[in-house]
């Protein structure tokens, strides 16, 4: 990785000096000294600022947003490359006012204020993806890939093993703890509604009182509205300040997703979504049975 | 319904077309069916957004069915198919938060199905009664 800095500026120069875009979205140093904050570079001469390495945890993919009409760059890991897929794929973004800049990635670290971190992210661990599935510009060697490792989906199988009481138990505690900030909705490139049904006051489908049951509900629904959408960033759970495990959810959907239709999130921008299609034949659960 | 008297509440969200006519046929027909089922017309099995499942369940259900119209037969063509796969994931995100999976149920009734109706709103009452009252809802 250590020539990936040197790589993403080259490319940046050169798309703001021939004015191909007006602004490029990258990582640099963070107030702490070490670790990665979101850059917006909009000047040729301010390249020198981008950089790269294994603090880059954000999926930069949620700024491009707020730039809607606006020629931009991105730097993207392979997970946040599969964002820009979803978005192309929901025509939230158009592909020739993107330059998509996609790393090769062998991994990104734990944060920790003003060190280096140890440990993979926990999403590095069990990723399937070393190679950015679109870019314009590719930094890096391609690495043969893997198939997804089985550990993948072990957390959410330890879950769904236990009682209902249980899996109901062990939601309450978190829910109990949910401050109801929205962090985990900010943050993901797939939450892009200008009206979220949660700010929503008729009708009112939540409730402004912060308790398991209301915020079980936020939970619920944030989860449901990412089914066969979600790319498993983790950025949801990493920036939610009440550590609440919010990727239990959206693995437990994307496993189903996978397993009832097939269907990847992000991999391609031209595959239907699974909730936008279906198969007349099919049988999922109807008369009681539980068909998948 | 129970022996305690436990009486659970279950919501029915039964499409115009077929469904809600189907129960109709029950009521006109005379069958006699549990009546903890509180109705909701819905224009189409497809209108129901799984949010109204999941809100159905935070206001303290015990229960939610879901029947429309047999495939081929939406009065939208296409309806009841989006509607399928939209209540298959969400009953496996909330059986996964602890919602027991036979608190769900989808159906396909008919106008003329009255005797189905009756059938599927018994059978299910039944269930759901057998499960008790559910647990961590406000009261
Ligand atoms: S980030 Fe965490 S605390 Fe904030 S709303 Fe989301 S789940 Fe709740
Ligand atoms: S739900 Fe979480 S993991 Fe999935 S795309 Fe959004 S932020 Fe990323
Ligand atoms: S009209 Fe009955 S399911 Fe669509």
């Amino acid at each position: 990785m250590k020539d990936y800095a040197e790589k993403i500026q080259a490319h940046a120069r050169e798309l703001l000096a021939a004015g191909k875009v007006d602004c490029v979205i990258g990582y640099e140093t963070g107030s702490d000294g070490v670790n990665a904050r979101p850059a917006f570079v909009y000047r040729a001469e301010d390249v020198g600022r981008l950089t790269f390495d294994d603090t880059c945890t954000h999926d930069l993919v949620t700024y491009l947003r707020n730039r809607k009409g606006k020629a931009t760059a991105v730097v993207v890991k392979p997970c946040d490359a599969r964002a820009v897929n979803l978005l192309l794929l929901e025509h939230q973004l158009q592909r020739e006012q993107v330059v998509v800049i996609g790393l090769v990635c062998p991994g990104i670290k734990e944060r920790a204020w003003g060190q280096k971190g140890e440990a993979l992210l926990g999403k590095c661990q069990v990723c399937a993806m070393h190679n950015p599935p679109i870019y314009d510009f590719l930094v890096g060697q391609p690495i043969a890939e893997e198939p997804s490792p089985d550990q993948r989906y072990a957390p959410v199988a330890a879950l769904a093993e236990k009682s209902p009481e249980e899996r109901l138990a062990f939601w309450q505690a978190q829910q109990e703890r949910c401050i109801r900030c929205y962090a985990c909705r900010q943050t993901c490139p797939g939450c892009y509604c200008t009206e979220c049904f949660a700010d929503r006051l008729d009708p009112q489908w939540l409730g402004i009182r912060v308790d398991a049951p209301a915020n079980g509900m936020w939970h619920t629904i944030r989860a449901f509205h990412l089914a066969g959408r979600c790319i498993g960033c983790d950025e949801c759970q990493r920036v939610c300040i009440m550590g609440i495990p919010l990727s239990l959810l959206n693995r437990k959907l994307e496993q189903k997703v996978d397993d009832a239709f097939k269907f990847r999130p992000g991999q391609d921008a031209q595959t239907p979504p699974p909730l936008a299609t279906f198969n007349p034949g099919e049988n999922l659960g109807v008369d009681g049975g539980h068909g998948c | 319904m129970t022996d305690n008297g436990y009486q659970p509440k279950i919501v029915g969200f039964l499409c115009n077309w077929c469904s809600y006519a189907g129960a109709d046929m029950a009521g006109t027909s005379r069958m006699v069916y549990p009546s903890h089922i509180r109705i909701i017309r819905v224009p189409c099995s497809g209108r129901v957004d799984p949010l109204f499942m999941a809100k159905a369940f935070e206001q303290g259900a015990d229960g939610v069915l879901m029947a429309g119209c047999h495939p081929g037969d939406c009065h939208y063509n296409e309806g009841n198919y989006y509607a399928q796969r939209r209540y298959a994931l969400m009953r496996e995100l909330l059986a996964f938060m602890g919602i027991e999976p036979e608190r769900f149920r989808l159906d396909w009734v008919s106008a003329s199905e009255g005797k189905k109706f009756s059938q599927v709103v018994t059978e299910f009452t039944q269930a759901v009664a057998k499960l008790g009252p559910r647990q961590g809802v406000r009261r």
